[in-house]
């Protein structure tokens, strides 16, 4: 079992070494049949922001996108769709997560290496986090001891 | 304009390239810049450059501070060059930066606010001199550097997301309502801006601006020219996940994250239209990136371009033409670099012009006419 759930398994995988990740991938592929149920593409994406003042959506710019989808079929007939969307302009990368999803997501023979990837993956990027709150905890200050006025950067 | 085309330079230009790659590397260190350490050691410079591209791709930014040896115009000009080689895949949904995981979070309005104020990385409250130790910085020392800080913090009791300081004025009735999505948000990548335009339209011009540019405009308003008088409500800086429909099964999956920068200011009260009463006006800024002038800066001028949409421009920084046309930093270097290219044929005109009208004033000084 994974207690993972599965929107956080592309992102937990690319907290991971490409080089290990698509090695897994080849492994996992080497052992069925994958189609590409579209063709694996890179390109951009706009993102659209929701503002902070008025909730009015705008567009804060492009990021690189890579994607892809596939449909695998082991020897003895079981199939599962596999996809992934990624902040990241290598449609390959895209291509190898979206196997391990499938692989995952199907339960396909040999899915338990691929949730102890996917566990792994999780940890790094818990640590990345946990590294992000440490620097906001230890910079946390106390303005409630500042007096009033006299004691502020006024301008006016 | 008339411009000639250059016959026979190809060598003068190739060799213009060699030189400015001799320069790159003439200091024979043998050390070329990794695109990391600059993506890390200089992250604001990245970060400006993946905002004023548009593109957040810090490791293209890297390569693009790399190859113009600093040059952030330039930089932000090859970032456009290539995304414009770049199909659009998708456009994400809506993202709600409530989700950010913050690395700073500060308040000028409050002393308390909800989840507490972090100073995290920033030189806020350092001093200004120079650390004349960095000039000959010890390989070692300055990699325990990242050691010691990890080793030395605390275990942090932190939640993921924090709530917006807007959120809590707004639940007093001090602020104006949201007004929520109206419509699809202008694409200033595929339409241009012909006045008037949405607020979105703005907002999305200024988030890719020159930081100097927008500095500039908002700082005629903070001096005079202009009485936006902002108070920054909250200034935060973290990594937004950007969630989009997972291909297999629709749900919302995270593609990746990206750094942003994000400033809400709250400005002059205003009186209520038609029955509600007045209430604080409001501005909002935003960027890829680490570059927090850059954010308070567009905060300004959304609430300048708010006022000068509503009642019509008193000043520049409230005129939506004179802003939003004048802030790009690619078009704008592109126009001043212009002027450096030939214009023989234009000058040639204008001195043929001058000499006529010259010969002309001459013949007129020798004979005056006769007043009758």
């Amino acid at each position: 079992m994974i207690d993972i759930a599965r929107q956080e398994w592309a992102a937990a995988l690319s907290a991971l070494p490409t080089k290990e990740v698509k090695e897994a991938a080849e492994s996992f592929a080497s052992s069925c049949q994958v189609r590409d149920v579209t063709l694996p593409q890179s390109g951009l994406g706009l993102l659209t922001l929701r503002d902070g003042a008025f909730h009015e959506a705008f567009h804060l710019g492009e990021v690189p996108v890579a994607r892809a989808h596939v449909l695998l079929r082991t020897p003895d007939g079981q199939e599962s769709s596999g996809g992934a969307i990624l902040i990241d302009d290598r449609a390959t990368v895209a291509r190898a997560i979206a196997i391990l999803d499938g692989a995952l997501a199907g339960r396909l023979p040999g899915w338990e290496a691929v949730a102890a990837l996917v566990e792994r993956g999780y940890s790094a990027r818990a640590e990345k986090f946990a590294v992000r709150k440490q620097i906001m905890a230890s910079t946390r200050v106390d303005f409630s001891l500042l007096g009033q006025a006299d004691e502020e950067e006024g301008d006016e | 304009m008339s411009y000639v085309a250059i016959k026979g330079g190809k060598a003068a230009i190739d060799g213009a390239a060699a030189a400015a790659e001799f320069l790159r590397g003439h200091d024979n260190s043998g050390e070329p810049l990794k695109l990391s350490a600059i993506e890390s050691q200089l992250r604001l410079l990245t970060s400006r450059v993946v905002s004023e591209g548009g593109l957040y791709h810090p490791r293209l930014a890297a390569l693009a501070i790399k190859q113009f040896q600093g040059d952030t115009l330039e930089a932000a000009f090859a970032l456009r060059a290539y995304r414009s080689t770049k199909p659009r895949l998708l456009a994400t949904p809506l993202q709600d930066s409530t989700n950010m995981r913050c690395i700073r979070r500060i308040s000028a309005a409050f002393k308390d606010i909800p989840g507490g104020q972090m100073i995290g990385p920033s030189y806020d409250y350092a001093l200004r001199l120079l650390r004349l130790d960095l000039a000959d910085e010890d390989p070692e020392a300055f990699q325990s550097v990242a050691r010691t800080f990890l080793t030395e913090l605390p275990e942090a009791d932190l939640p993921d997301s924090f709530p917006k300081v807007l959120d809590a004025l707004r639940a007093e009735g001090l602020l104006p309502p949201v007004t929520e999505s109206r419509g699809e948000p202008f694409d200033i990548t595929r339409e241009p801006l012909l006045f008037p335009v949405p607020r979105s339209a703005a907002l999305a011009t200024m988030a890719r601006a020159e930081t100097g540019s927008l500095l500039a405009m908002a700082y005629s308003n903070m001096r005079g020219y202009g009485d936006v008088h902002p108070t920054v409500a909250e200034l935060r800086v973290g990594y937004i996940p950007v969630m989009v429909p997972h291909p297999v099964t629709g749900e919302p999956m995270e593609a990746g994250e990206v750094l942003v920068t994000e400033c809400e200011v709250v400005a002059m009260y205003e009186s209520g239209k038609a029955a509600s009463l007045p209430t604080f006006t409001l501005g909002y800024g935003a960027c890829f990136g680490h570059n927090e002038v850059k954010a308070i800066s567009m905060a300004i001028l959304d609430r300048a371009l708010q006022k000068g949409m509503q009642d019509g421009p008193a000043n520049p920084s409230e005129d939506p033409e004179f802003v939003l046309l004048h802030v790009d930093g690619v078009d704008s270097m592109g126009f001043a670099s212009h002027y450096k290219m030939p214009h023989y044929v234009t000058f040639q005109s204008d001195m043929d012009r001058l000499r006529t009208t010259q010969v002309k004033a001459r013949e007129a000084e020798q004979s005056p006419q006769r007043e009758v």
